[in-house]
């Protein structure tokens, strides 16, 4: 048991916080939209073309081939450096394609892919929830029938984030049409170019478009396309939400010390309605403050997660209990910053430079929902960590 | 970079668990006259060294470090031990005289601890034992208990004796230090992660037998989802646990944050899993004859030493870290 980092995580360290003083973007992320998702792809370059991008993948596929712990390291020091929040239209090719096709891809996907998603030339979205198929999601229906060297797609994908942006879909279908829950499915990766795909927004809470309706009429993926095995989608699938549960967070994880110090600095200066400073009252304190050491808490969690990865190669099922810590811990501090700011909280336009604490706290319900609802993270808890007899 | 336990570290745990699990099995709370530590369990404990774990050689002792320390208390934890056992390892390291310093170690003079309650005292453990050890972040001291006159109180927890007194007499010995400070933080934080996880495994054991409405009580929502809530809990505890003794042990400047983040964390998951584990057991949870009450009562009186909530969470407020 030690803290100890190495002279190289030293160094790294001490280049990337150099690095960052000078190149952080001084404008802020502009609103959803197609300057968004501009505004992550030039960042995303700026950070490939400065060698910064893909800390821990292979550096055969344009990463740099470093650990998990000096990719720790890099998301610690963005967040110090308020860098652009890296869950935003890079953040489904980083954090669950790349790694996917890195475990499962072929020679062809990886040198294909990998290299254009690290340099922002590529954006990604999710295939996976369908209209009928979110928590249970090996009740999808979406069809792939294979016709020669292709496979026709038709059906349904819901809650797609950023599917208007992507240029690619980690898509998973059913294959075999007699097959039953689990097997039979297939992931493939879809051009989102491609002819027969209708992407429709849903209007979300936060007042944006972020997330879609993408609807497939006799769509063709070549075969070439299917990443693991035809039948075998439900273990790449696997794999890829092993990826978002594991890590996919880490940076809201880290941040999120940096978040509650800055509530804490604006309970010092906010007064109540009573008159007296909002530090000043017990309640508000002291939940802040048990706020505080959850985050520390959290840092522990991730620190002792990644190192243990570092060991064993692959996210254990521990990512599920990381969730549900961060998802709750994030939901409470948006609460006291609601009771501290009072009406002003209420006052909210869309606009996330704007109107930062509301959007966070409405933005707690993505991080809740998404990726795997809570009570499905209790439940693979339950199942793979505590050994319960099944529930289903 | 390593958050867990590993190689001697192992070796250490498993010895403590298997010991602690024959010499004071949670079991024998069950029995009349089982309080605290008596002089022939604390001899046998003595004459093992684990009182003297993190005593440097040269003074007698084993040598190790906090870590070995902290997986030490969390299988007392796990156990329902007493505070006496952390009240001698504590004296161990507090003591200046060497001859005293060896009766501690080997267990034939015991320590009680002493926990300040506003003007008064709290006397936790055995009132047979020679010495009460009193503790305060910047200073430890001993005080010969022939010369205490403690009032018993009925205590609600059975693992330890409670007496109550209003003036101390003059120390035998006294420490300038924050050393023991942070020794008691971290083996009582490390005995709650204790209580936590114990509390964790008994509901997890029940859940895979018992049955209602036909199926096994484990296979319903309605238990499992608190069941994951009990083991995040858990995992968070135990993995500041684990931050905060390797930073004390690397002398890190913000280690003592780390620390109080790991009593808070420890406080809560240790009441609030011993709580859950009472309630998913329905009824025989709160049979005296389970070990449910047990695990409750014990993390009630821990979550007052070394920090309470609110001390913890006034200092954490305006705390920070190292850069």
């Amino acid at each position: 048991m030690d803290l100890q980092y190495s002279e190289a995580d030293r160094e790294f360290r001490a280049r990337a916080r150099e690095w960052l003083k000078t190149n952080v973007p001084a404008q802020s992320r502009p609103a959803n939209g197609v300057s968004g998702a501009q505004f992550d792809r030039d960042w995303q370059r700026k950070l490939y073309d400065n060698g910064w991008a893909g800390v821990a993948w292979p550096e055969e596929y344009g990463g740099l081939g470093l650990s998990g712990l000096q990719q720790v390291i890099w998301y610690e020091e963005l967040a110090r450096a308020h860098a652009p929040h890296h869950i935003n239209t890079t953040y489904v090719a980083l954090m669950h394609a790349g790694p996917t096709l890195i475990a499962c891809g072929t020679e062809e996907q990886k040198t294909f892919h990998l290299p254009r998603i690290l340099s922002g030339e590529a954006l990604w979205c999710q295939g996976f929830s369908e209209p009928n198929a979110g928590s249970d999601l090996a009740a999808i229906k979406t069809r792939g029938v294979i016709d020669g060297d292709h496979i026709v797609v038709t059906g349904a994908k819901m809650w797609t984030t950023d599917a208007q942006y992507a240029d690619y879909q980690e898509l998973l279908i059913r294959t075999d049409p007699d097959s039953q829950r689990h097997k039979g499915l297939t992931w493939v990766i879809c051009d989102m170019k491609a002819p027969g795909i209708d992407i429709r927004p849903i209007r979300t809470m936060l007042q944006d478009e972020h997330v879609n309706t993408v609807f497939y009429d006799e769509v063709r993926i070549p075969l070439t396309n299917v990443v693991g095995e035809v039948g075998g989608g439900w273990s790449t699938a696997m794999a890829t939400l092993s990826f978002e549960r594991g890590l996919g967070f880490i940076g809201d994880q880290l941040e999120l010390y940096e978040r509650v110090c800055r509530a804490i600095d604006l309970a010092e200066k906010v007064t109540l309605e009573d008159g007296r400073r909002a530090i000043e009252d017990d309640g508000i304190a002291q939940r802040l403050a048990a706020i505080k050491a959850d985050t520390l808490a959290i840092r522990s969690m991730t620190l002792a997660d990644i190192a243990e990865t570092d060991r064993t190669g692959m996210p254990g099922p521990k990512g599920s209990m990381m969730k549900l810590m961060v998802t709750t811990t994030h939901k409470a501090l948006s609460e006291v910053v609601g009771e501290i700011l009072g009406w002003d909280f209420l006052e909210f336009n869309g606009d996330r430079a704007a109107h930062p604490w509301t959007y966070e706290y409405l933005w707690s319900w993505v991080f809740s929902i998404s990726g795997g609802t809570n009570e499905i993270q209790r439940e693979i808890t339950a199942d793979r960590v505590l050994g319960l007899p099944k529930a289903r | 970079m390593y958050l867990a336990p590993e190689g001697h570290e192992i070796e250490i745990a498993n010895a403590a668990a298997d010991f602690l699990a024959d010499a004071m099995p949670i079991d024998r709370l069950h029995s009349a006259n089982s309080a605290d530590m008596n002089a022939a369990l604390r001899q046998h404990f003595g004459e093992m060294g684990w009182f003297a774990l993190a005593v440097p050689e040269s003074q007698g002792g084993s040598g190790l470090s906090v870590v070995e320390h902290v997986l030490f208390f969390r299988e007392v934890g796990r156990q329902c031990g007493p505070v006496d056992v952390l009240a001698q390892g504590l004296a161990a390291n507090a003591i200046g005289d060497a001859g005293l310093r060896q009766e501690i170690i080997a267990g034939t003079q015991g320590v009680a601890l002493l926990a300040p309650d506003g003007d008064r005292y709290r006397l936790i453990g055995n009132p047979e034992a020679g010495l009460a050890l009193l503790v305060t972040p910047d200073r430890a001291q001993l005080f010969s208990l022939a010369e205490i006159r403690a009032m018993a109180r009925p205590a609600l927890d059975p693992a330890n004796s409670m007496g109550v007194l209003g003036i101390l007499p003059a120390p035998v010995t006294t420490m300038d230090s924050s050393h023991i400070w942070r020794l008691g933080q971290l083996g009582v934080a490390a005995m709650l992660v204790g209580i936590a996880e114990a509390s964790l495994d008994l509901i997890v054991d029940y859940a895979k037998v018992r049955e209602t409405f036909g199926r096994k009580i484990g296979s319903w929502q309605a238990v499992r989802h608190p069941c994951a809530d009990m083991a995040v809990r858990a995992e968070a505890a135990r993995a500041q646990l684990w931050y905060a003794a390797a930073a004390i042990k690397e002398g890190r400047s913000d280690a003592d944050v780390h620390l109080d983040a790991a009593k808070h964390l420890a406080n809560q998951a240790a009441l609030m899993n011993a709580d859950a584990n009472i309630q998913l057991h329905g009824g025989i949870g709160v049979a005296d004859e389970h070990n449910a009450h047990l695990l409750l009562k014990h993390a009630m009186l821990l979550s007052r030493l070394f920090g309470t909530k609110r001390s913890l969470l006034g200092r954490l407020l305006n705390a920070r870290l190292e850069d």
